[in-house]
């Protein structure tokens, strides 16, 4: 599963960059001045435990949240002041934790559910998202509350490609999988990688994410504490200590 | 046999008003997330519109009719803006909040009915909209052309309304949205827009079931509808509220129950059954007979 850390290029421009965004509920502040940086054709691993601000940060990328300060720039432009469906349809997607499937729609609604700006192209993606996942289309008329777990991951996943996304997030895909599906999961993101897709992942599951990502943050209650190549992140004491259980 | 065949079809028809009002009522629900509970008095308001355009054209139906479905189209999209302002969350329905305002609609549609039209005194529709004479009579059975054409636009309408809902981008992000409203943002389809789509087109329900009500009663009064309100908004209950298939089913039963408690209880009790009827059914099943869906 191990990637080589050497696509991190300086030459480059960032996909995607979040300048010192601060988001808060109310009182509390989830993330305090968070910067990260994701380059094309990567995959970025946000690390931290339940709570680190994690899904915060997502979802303040997607424009769900807006930052009290500090800014996002997607591809050249700043985004934190758009509208959700805008990002959608400028090439952000989330996969959201707990899947986000329409259960009592169809796996086809929800497939094009995925494809609502983007109609014109669900052929083709409804023909290539079939061909990743076969079992989708014997099941598309099928109600997508009768899917396992595993399953309604892949959906969601597939979804997410009918957008036609230039950065896939992910938000813990692993949540509450069999192993042997998790490391499945896992594999379709680097499959999906090696066609061309940057991914930022968030994930509890640290070993199993660091191994398949290039880069990756800690997160720590709402900062960064530790950044860098997976596989320096991998062997770095604290965080063996504090996500690998060794 | 006569009695009874005869207002089973008065009850179908009438029936198919509850429907199509249930149905509208459950979709400002479900995808712009307001309890619009006035909303029948919108309707009647577009039957009174309806009925001066019939004036001003000398009965020129198709222009009545139209003037009335663009009239609650009209209305609805400028009280959209209204209960968007007034909601503290796209994303749940507010109850308290939109209830206000609704009742607030209500009760200054029923006002300017009562004041500005035909001297608030109830108005008469002409023959050219309602068809008055009886399309065949056997004994004590006549079918009105009316109670005919009623019953089927009501039919027509219900299974296009579902062929929208189910085969159309519009409708998947209704029932996206209907599911769960911040998934539905999170993929990308925009709240407040779909939300506008739903207020247009329970707008265009709502100025097809004006034409409908003409035809069944033939006159209409500034309470008429304070009272359909009421029944639409205990049919939405009954069936479970935001549960659309529900809304059909008890619409329809309700029409039928008045119609038969009308033919064969003498006196006026048919609202006083109907409701003790309700009742006992939101006893018994709390979540109504098809379950809430919001």
């Amino acid at each position: 599963m191990e990637q080589n850390s050497t696509l991190v290029s300086g030459e480059k421009a960032p996909m995607l960059t979040v300048e010192e965004i601060s988001v808060s509920y109310g009182h509390i502040q989830a993330l305090k001045k968070i910067s990260i940086e994701v380059y094309p054709q990567e995959i970025v691993v946000l690390i931290g435990a339940n709570g680190a601000g994690k899904t915060t940060l997502l979802s303040s990328i997607l424009g769900v949240k807006t930052p009290s300060s500090g800014k996002v720039v997607f591809e050249g432009k700043r985004i934190d002041k758009a509208s959700v469906d805008r990002n959608v349809r400028a090439g952000l997607c989330l996969v959201p934790e707990g899947r986000g499937v329409f259960a009592s729609m169809s796996v086809l609604d929800n497939l094009l559910l995925g494809a609502h700006h983007n109609l014109a192209n669900k052929d083709k993606n409804l023909a290539r998202v079939y061909e990743w996942f076969p079992f989708l289309y014997k099941r598309k008329d099928q109600i997508a509350r009768t899917l396992s777990g595993g399953e309604r991951q892949m959906l969601a996943i597939a979804r997410a490609l009918m957008s036609d996304p230039k950065l896939i997030m992910i938000d813990e895909p692993s949540l509450g999988l069999a192993p042997i599906i998790v490391n499945s999961i896992f594999d379709i993101l680097i499959t999906l990688n090696r066609e061309g897709y940057t991914v930022l992942l968030a994930e509890q599951n640290a070993f199993k994410a660091l191994n398949c990502a290039h880069r990756g943050y800690v997160l720590e209650t709402g900062t960064i504490s530790l950044s860098g190549p997976s596989s320096r992140l991998l062997n770095d004491p604290g965080v063996k200590a504090a996500y690998l259980g060794a | 046999m006569q009695v009874f065949i005869a207002q089973i079809l008065n009850g179908l028809s009438i029936g198919s008003v509850y429907m199509l009002l249930a149905t509208a009522f459950n979709l400002l629900l479900l995808v712009a997330m307001i309890i619009h509970f006035s909303y029948p008095q919108v309707v009647v308001f577009c039957m009174y519109i309806i009925w001066l355009v019939l004036k001003i054209t000398n009965n020129n139906v198709f222009f009545g009719i139209l003037a009335g479905v663009s009239s609650a189209i009209l209305f609805n999209i400028i009280s959209a803006p209204l209960f968007q302002k007034i909601m503290k969350n796209r994303e749940e329905v507010d109850i308290n909040a939109t209830m206000v305002l609704s009742m607030a609609i209500g009760w200054i549609i029923t006002d300017v009915l009562s004041h500005a039209f035909n001297n608030g005194l109830p108005i008469q529709f002409p023959e050219e909209i309602t068809g008055s004479k009886p399309l065949f009579r056997v004994g004590l059975i006549s079918i009105l052309p009316g109670q005919v054409l009623a019953l089927s636009i009501g039919i027509i309408v219900v299974v296009g309304f579902f062929i929208l809902l189910y085969k159309t981008k519009m409708g998947r992000a209704f029932r996206a949205i209907a599911e769960d409203p911040a998934g539905a943002k999170l993929v990308g389809i925009p709240l407040v827009k779909t939300g506008f789509q739903s207020y247009a087109l329970s707008g265009a329900l709502g100025g097809l079931t004006a034409v409908l009500l003409i035809m069944l009663f033939h006159s209409a009064s500034p309470g008429l509808g304070e009272q359909v309100s009421h029944k639409v908004l205990a049919v939405s209950i009954v069936a479970g509220l935001g549960n659309l298939v529900g809304g059909l089913v008890v619409g329809l039963a309700l029409g039928i129950l008045e119609a038969l408690v009308q033919g064969y209880v003498s006196g006026n009790w048919s609202n006083a059954i109907a409701f003790v009827v309700m009742l006992v059914i939101i006893l018994v099943k709390p979540r109504g007979l098809f379950g809430v869906k919001v």
